[in-house]
């Protein structure tokens, strides 16, 4: 009997059970251990389920359709991995905390959003999903209760809600246009391609994607994100939860049909976003922060992925994004983990987290044999030889620079005991997270027949993937010399411009609209408004003369 | 016409929907006292019960119910007629009442040997009068009767603004009774110029024989202006935010909720049933500009205040904009020849969706009222730890606001924004969307604010009964899941309509 619908409801079913049983005090208290069984029937289902086969519940108003795809299953497996792990660690990390009921909660809101995005197939289910997504990811940013902490959520927030506006404002453009009006994700590249409205419609889901997703201008939210929110939530924000508008651009862009413009455009914001955050990223002090612009650079070289197979009409641009990320997901969901190790080792023990770190780190810059070694060689097909695939070997310097930079930070971040330990309830899973990021991709690698191992041993793809971490670590060595020149950014660089004008506008608009409901709320002015409308409408009805 | 012809088999339950009420009424201000609450518990679940079989009538016989009193045929006799519209909004009238009755049971109960208090009696007599005044909106079929129902609804409503007799609400019920007068006067002049044109008050004739002349635009202008000052449409919102926050928390609920959704009822038959649909796209625009400049007036507002209540009330404002904007949509997908259902659709399901998730609302304030002795915004924290159920009732009814799946209120804006950009009115949906924003800015606030956690010795206990909370709960979460009402197989706006597309 084939069981691919049973784990595929499972995956939204499981943890939204685990959610609903949170309503009851006791057993909100004692969730923490149990969170990181919800992502198993998505693991199952990353394995085992039959890829493309189309389950529908519902009726034509509300299909609740679920299916995933090859990139959606590659997604859904690490995304999985991810939370298992995280899980795990986050049971640890906030044993002690009063507010752990609160965390799991939240914790569980935006796992069943996120596991969800990835399995289900209509969109009206998946708008819901991100909308528990977003109120989830806010919970777990406002955790800590600070200051701090309260402005980054309202951002995220913000943010996130705009991004969702957007989007409804796309599928509607979609469904209206489709034939017979199909809420179906996989009749929705088609409907674009032959939609009146074509270029609207590109335009709303790539800016709502790309917020969800970071790309700059619009990326300020991460860094404040991951600056308020407690480690294991950053693992998974980071890791899992950007990852649903990579899944999102792959099953919605119409890759094979689009308009050149639209996938160059998509490419060059990418590839700029890798760029500036890269630079942005150099100038902050914090791990956790350097992580967060790592991140939007990745995000920025993945969507620009994206654009360059819209660009030249490659079918399988999906599956190479996908699998980018799938590094990306491993390897940060690792190091953020240990951010939260490091900061409980002492001195003496300080190599053994520092080492695999390095590696990991290092990793996504391409070193040689990694994970990351793997997926930028396969980008490089997508990024040809041209500006494209200068300006991608430069994000791969980058990187480099970038990651020594984190290394340095994360040295300074150590516990001040000389013997201090992490208990193992944070090393075992950051030890299970790293070890996943070396083995993980190498295994998908090779199980493709297009693969094949003496390729990706041979001296000329060892030296490819060498050349540009060679020359970070050149460069960040220079840069060490000359530390003392660079800025000080403030987290989330344009954030600090932006609100300034957000809040002159909002305070202009609140203005306005009290002094309009303030002249209102007279009588005389009342009663004369009764008149006016007496005759708008006279003039507006006239066609009843 | 020859469905008006005669009685239909379900007739006989329109009129026990009516009866029902106006027993009630009467036998709680004759029994009073103790009495009185239990009648309107006993009769309330009965209201259910008849709301759902006439909607099991309407989907069986597939056309509307009528029932013509003392079998006279209009336009000499009064029909009484429920439509898919008619029936959904019964529905909500009763449950929501329902609800609000199991609230206020301890607000306003009395023992059978206190001295009787004018306060709980009142109360118990003008929520059957409410029911009744709007039972009779939703199923007469004559704009006298109409009228009638109009003027009962805003006679039973503006004491429940005044209940608790302070000056301030006293104002407030004043100004609320003044506007809502003005725009009977209005209303019963359109009806009079209808008559004198036509010779008949019934609304399935004059859908038919109604052709553009002067008495018609005329009172199309009147009846309009009339319904929309009872509804408090922007500009001429100026008596809802006083009203509606000086009332007690369920009388607020039932306000906000039903009354205005009354007299919105009677602009739809007005646009939809008597005047010709394709004619009305640019006075259509008008209706909607004004709901627009609500949304976004009424919201502005609402994230200025610093009561709880009266931020609610703004909402309320802000939220029967969106009502408004249902009638373009209708008229112009009535020009390019196209059904109207899903802008109709779209405007009941917001109505109805906003009548839950707004009573949930202002009893969760009420309730936060009674805990904390004030609603002071800036000053709720550490509300969540203390009265977890009521915050979550009010950020369910909040997500219903705002449009998230699977409320209603995302359902209404989904077939909403399809209409406006089939019809390519893209500028509502760009209003839609942002209203859509603000509103989720201050449920988010409010929220966040009631979860800071404070230290449990610095905080007073705040005992409210578990009943309270459970009933305010159970509300907010039929507002939530009613998005889900789109997974039966039923279409129910389009049974029985008079009429739908334009040929």
């Amino acid at each position: 009997m084939n069981l691919t619908p049973v784990w595929l409801v499972a995956t939204v079913l499981l943890p939204l059970l685990m959610l609903l049983a949170c309503c009851v005090r006791p057993w909100r208290a004692r969730m923490l251990p149990w969170l990181a069984l919800g992502p198993l029937p998505g693991l199952l289902v990353a394995l085992f389920a039959t890829r493309d086969a189309l389950y529908v519940f519902g009726n034509a108003r509300l299909p609740l359709a679920f299916a995933v795809d090859r990139p959606g299953a590659a997604l859904l497996g690490v995304a999985s991995l991810l939370w298992l792990a995280g899980g795990w660690y986050a049971a640890a990390y906030q044993a002690e905390t009063p507010a752990r009921g609160r965390f799991a909660v939240c914790w569980l809101m935006t796992m069943t959003g996120c596991l969800g995005v990835f399995v289900v197939a209509d969109m009206v289910t998946l708008y819901g999903l991100l909308g528990l997504l977003t109120v989830g990811t806010t919970g777990l940013v406002m955790q800590e209760g600070t200051p701090r902490a309260q402005r980054a959520g309202k951002i995220y927030l913000s943010m996130a809600l705009l991004a969702e506006s957007l989007l409804l404002a796309g599928f509607v453009l979609i469904v209206s246009s489709a034939p017979g009006n199909t809420l179906l994700i996989v009749d929705a590249p088609a409907a674009i391609v032959a939609s009146p409205w074509r270029d609207a419609i590109l335009c709303l889901l790539i800016a709502g994607f790309g917020i969800k997703a970071g790309l700059v201008p619009l990326h300020f939210w991460i860094p404040l994100a991951h600056g308020a929110a407690p480690v294991p939530a950053s693992a998974m924000l980071s890791g899992a939860v950007v990852k649903a508008s990579v899944i999102g651009l792959i099953r919605f862009m119409p890759l094979e049909h689009s308009p050149w413009l639209a996938g160059a455009l998509l490419a060059g914001i990418g590839l700029f976003g890798a760029l500036y955050a890269v630079l942005v990223g150099m100038t902050q002090r914090h791990p956790k922060t350097v992580l967060a612009y790592s991140s939007v650079s990745q995000m920025g070289v993945i969507v620009a992925l994206i654009g360059m197979g819209m660009a030249s009409g490659e079918g399988s641009a999906g599956v190479i994004a996908a699998y980018y990320a799938v590094n990306h997901v491993l390897s940060k969901g690792a190091l953020f983990m240990a951010v939260g190790v490091v900061a409980d080792t002492g001195r003496r023990r300080l190599w053994t987290v520092l080492l695999p770190a390095a590696v990991l780190a290092v990793g996504l810059g391409g070193l040689p044999l990694s994970g990351g070694a793997l997926t930028k060689a396969v980008a490089k097909s997508l990024f040809g030889d041209g500006l494209a695939g200068t300006l991608a070997t430069l994000s791969a310097i980058g990187t480099t620079v970038l990651m020594v930079h984190f290394l340095r930070c994360l040295k300074t971040f150590a516990a001040t005991g000389p013997d201090d330990c992490a208990e193992r309830g944070l090393r075992w899973p950051w030890l299970a997270m790293a070890s996943a990021s070396l083995i993980v991709p190498w295994a998908l690698y090779l199980m493709s027949p297009r693969n094949s191992l003496p390729d990706a041993l041979s001296p000329y793809a060892l030296w490819a993937a060498l050349w540009p971490i060679v020359i970070g670590v050149v460069l960040s060595w220079a840069l060490l010399r000359w530390k003392r020149k660079l800025p000080q950014l403030p987290e989330g660089d344009v954030v600090v411009g932006l609100s300034a004008l957000g809040s002159r506008v909002s305070e202009w608009a609140a203005g306005l609209g009290q002094g309009l409901d303030a002249a209102l709320r007279q009588w005389a002015i009342g009663g004369s408004a009764l008149l006016v409308l007496i005759g708008i409408f006279a003039w507006g009805l006239r066609t009843l003369l | 016409m020859a469905a008006m012809a005669m009685t239909t088999s379900g007739g006989p339950l329109l009129v026990a929907a009516l009866l029902l009420p106006l027993g009630a009424m009467w036998l709680a201000f004759v029994l009073g006292r103790a009495y009185a609450p239990r009648v309107v518990a006993y009769a309330l679940p009965v209201g259910v019960l008849l709301a759902l079989a006439i909607i099991a009538d309407l989907l069986c016989s597939g056309d509307a119910l009528v029932y013509l009193l003392g079998a006279w045929t209009p336009p000499l006799g009064i029909a009484l007629r429920a439509d898919g519209l008619s029936a959904a909004m019964l529905l909500t009238t009763t449950v929501v009442l329902s609800t609000v009755a199991w609230f206020a049971w301890a607000d306003f109960s009395q023992a059978a040997e206190a001295p009787e208090a004018r306060q709980p009696l009142m109360f118990w007599v003008l929520l059957p009068a409410v029911w009744v005044a709007l039972n009779t909106v939703f199923l007469a079929n004559d704009l006298f009767t109409l009228y009638v129902a109009l003027e009962l609804l805003t006679f039973a409503a503006v004491p429940l603004v005044c209940l608790e007799g302070h000056p301030e609400t006293l104002r407030a019920a004043l100004r609320y009774l003044l506007f809502a007068l003005l725009g009977s006067v209005l209303y019963l002049l359109g009806a009079v110029l209808l008559y004198g044109a036509y010779g008949t008050l019934d609304i399935a004739q004059l859908g038919a024989q109604v052709h553009p002349d002067i008495a018609t635009w005329a009172a199309a202008v009147l009846m309009t202006v009339g319904l929309l000052a009872k509804t408090a449409l922007f500009p001429l919102h100026l008596w809802l935010p006083p009203a509606h926050a000086g009332a007690p928390a369920a009388a607020s609920a039932m306000l906000s909720a039903l009354v205005v959704k009354g007299s919105f009822f009677l602009v739809v038959r007005l646009w939809l049933d008597v005047l010709p649909g394709a004619m009305l796209l640019e006075a259509g625009q008008w209706l909607a500009a004004l709901g627009a400049a609500a949304i976004l007036v009424g919201n502005v507002v609402a994230l200025r205040q610093r009561r709880l209540k009266l931020l609610i009330a703004y909402s309320t404002v802000a939220q029967i904009g969106y009502l408004f904007l249902m009638f373009p949509l209708a008229a112009g997908l009535a020009g390019m020849g196209l059904p109207d259902t899903p802008a109709v659709t779209g405007g009941l399901l917001q109505a109805v969706s906003h009548a839950t998730a707004k009573a949930a609302m202002f009893m969760a304030a009420g309730l936060i009222y009674s805990a904390l002795g004030h609603d002071r915004i800036d000053d709720l924290q550490g509300v969540a730890q203390q009265l977890p159920m009521t915050v979550m009732a009010f950020a369910l009814g909040g997500i219903a606001l705002v449009g998230l799946p699977p409320s209603g209120g995302f359902m209404a804006k989904w077939l909403l924004l399809s209409a406006a950009l089939t019809t390519g009115q893209w500028w509502w949906a760009a209003v839609m969307v942002i209203g859509g924003l603000m509103t989720a800015s201050y449920v988010f606030s409010i929220v966040v604010r009631t979860i800071v956690a404070v230290d449990p010795e610095k905080m007073p206990k705040m005992v409210v009964p578990r009943y309270r909370e459970a009933s305010v709960l159970a509300l907010a979460a039929f507002s939530f899941l009613l998005g889900c009402v789109a997974l039966l197989p039923v279409e129910i706006v389009q049974v029985g309509r008079l009429s739908g597309v334009m040929p």
